[in-house]
């Protein structure tokens, strides 16, 4: 299978290790990624409260040499995928909006490539193609697949799997080996790039879903967007700070525990970019 | 001492206006609204005390015609968009998307006030893409520090972060670097064509 690929500004800096796996995991599953030349930023999380127009036009462009070369598109990152996924839904259901969207971009799209989640991509490939590729399965990992919101709200837009309870990632992990944990917080916001707007009110949020996953009994938390992952990642030692608690869990993508599963090792997949020290977690596997 | 009774149909009969211009601008009809609350009890910022005025009573005030008030709040701007408040509205309304239309209002109004540092944010974001055709964050982190002083938060996070590689030092290069500026230059021509009809 052949894929166009939008890596997007994040797993070019802060999230590499998202890239890294993505590339990795789809080379062992015989996916072929073809980024998209050239490509520039999807706007999140700005653009679209400048104007509406604005927030479609952006990414708009992003789509163009896909659709031309009749491949369907991934992009990995969840606020590049809700992005695109509102220009297909806008240029395939309002022809007024596509028509200003081409003018504003200088060029023809009739939104027929679909935008494809990573996770979909992946899950795709089929469980059997998944399975042969494991050479080492996470027995005894205990994970808590985090979604946050934006690949299943607003659910008329974004709609990957269900908005309250998804199971997408938990099925992957599971034809690793590892060991999903049922919990509640799947889809509760982490507070996203209000991290750099009101930052106690974000430390807030995402300690409240780094409690639940801990309370729930997970060893390790994974997650399918740069924002998310730096979110409750990166902030967990401030967390300690101000409310006195003792977080100490890795938070990972999960592919780069994919990758893992299928033979490569973790610097392989940039998981020594994370903060939180994932070693002695991973060996509790196997 | 009693309540002020209000007559809410004839309140929105005499402030229709500004309920149909948020319809204009987002595609959501807030008259809809019933306050059942399920946006307001699921709201994480909400819930984390982010907010000013809760999302069921910004949907009131839509209701009401309070257009100053509301777009003087500090919370259409501190809404993270994550829909939780869309997915569970029994009415179907797309309250998120009632969110963001309220900013573009507030923002053509040049009404900065309740939040600063979220508009000095989206301004410097989409100036850095505009200017790179990518984000360009390390520049981005600085500009935006010196600015709010906001990024001192994490200054301790800082040489970690450089470190380990998470952050590019130089500027992100592509071939047409000017490709967002152009669009958001052609979008400002539609704008203000439609504008003029």
């Amino acid at each position: 299978m052949k894929y166009a690929y939008y890596p997007g500004c994040s797993l070019h800096s802060t999230a590499k290790g998202f890239d890294m796996s993505v590339k990795d995991v789809c080379k062992k599953l015989d996916i072929e990624l073809w980024e998209v030349p050239d490509w520039a930023c999807c706007g999140a999380s700005s653009a679209h409260s400048f104007g509406h127009l604005l927030g479609l036009a952006v990414p708009a462009k992003t789509l163009v040499p896909a659709e031309k070369e009749g491949l369907d598109i991934v992009a990995p990152c969840a606020a590049c995928w809700q992005r695109l996924v509102w220009v297909n839904h806008e240029v395939n259901s309002n022809p007024k909006m596509k028509e200003k969207i081409n003018k504003a971009i200088g060029a023809e799209l009739n939104g027929t490539s679909n935008v494809l989640s990573v996770m979909e991509a992946i899950a795709a490939a089929g469980e059997e193609k998944i399975s042969q590729a494991v050479k080492k399965p996470l027995k005894g990992l205990k994970v808590a697949a985090y979604y946050g919101c934006y690949y299943v709200k607003p659910p008329k837009i974004a709609h990957v799997d269900d908005p309250e309870r998804p199971h997408m990632i938990d099925d992957l992990m599971a034809a690793v080996g590892a060991e999903p944990v049922d919990w509640p917080y799947k889809t509760e916001c982490c507070g996203a790039s209000l991290n750099f707007v009101d930052f106690n009110t974000t430390l807030a949020m995402s300690k409240k879903v780094v409690d639940i996953a801990v309370k729930s009994g997970a060893d390790i938390i994974v997650t399918a967007c740069p924002i998310c992952q730096m979110n409750l990642d990166m902030l967990q030692a401030k967390m300690n700070k101000k409310f006195g608690t003792n977080f100490n869990i890795p938070v990972c993508y999960f592919t780069q525990l994919m990758a893992v599963a299928m033979g490569s090792s973790p610097a392989d997949v940039g998981m020594n970019k994370n903060y939180v020290p994932f070693e002695s977690t991973l060996a509790k596997s196997g | 001492m009693s309540a002020e009774v209000i007559n809410l149909s004839q309140l929105q009969n005499d402030h229709g206006d500004f309920v149909e211009r948020v319809r204009k601008m987002s595609g959501q009809d807030v008259r809809k609204c019933y306050q059942c609350g399920k946006c307001s009890a699921g709201c994480p910022v909400h819930n984390c005390e982010g907010m000013d005025v809760s999302p069921n009573r910004i949907m009131r005030m839509v209701q009401m015609g309070m257009e100053e008030d509301v777009l003087r709040t500090k919370t259409i701007w501190i809404c993270v968009l994550c829909s939780t408040c869309t997915a569970r509205c029994p009415r179907d309304i797309d309250i998120a998307r009632v969110m963001d239309a309220l900013r573009i209002m507030s923002f053509e109004r040049k009404i900065t006030e309740p939040a600063k540092t979220a508009n000095i944010f989206h301004e410097m974001f989409m100036n850095n893409i505009k200017k790179y055709g990518r984000m360009y964050e390390f520049g981005f982190a600085v500009g935006y520090t010196m600015k709010t002083g906001y990024m001192l938060n994490l200054l301790d996070v800082g040489p970690a972060t450089l470190l380990k590689g998470n952050l590019a030092f130089f500027p992100p290069h592509m071939k047409n670097s000017s490709q967002i500026r152009e669009i958001a230059e052609n979008v400002e021509k539609i704008e203000r064509m439609e504008g003029e009809h």
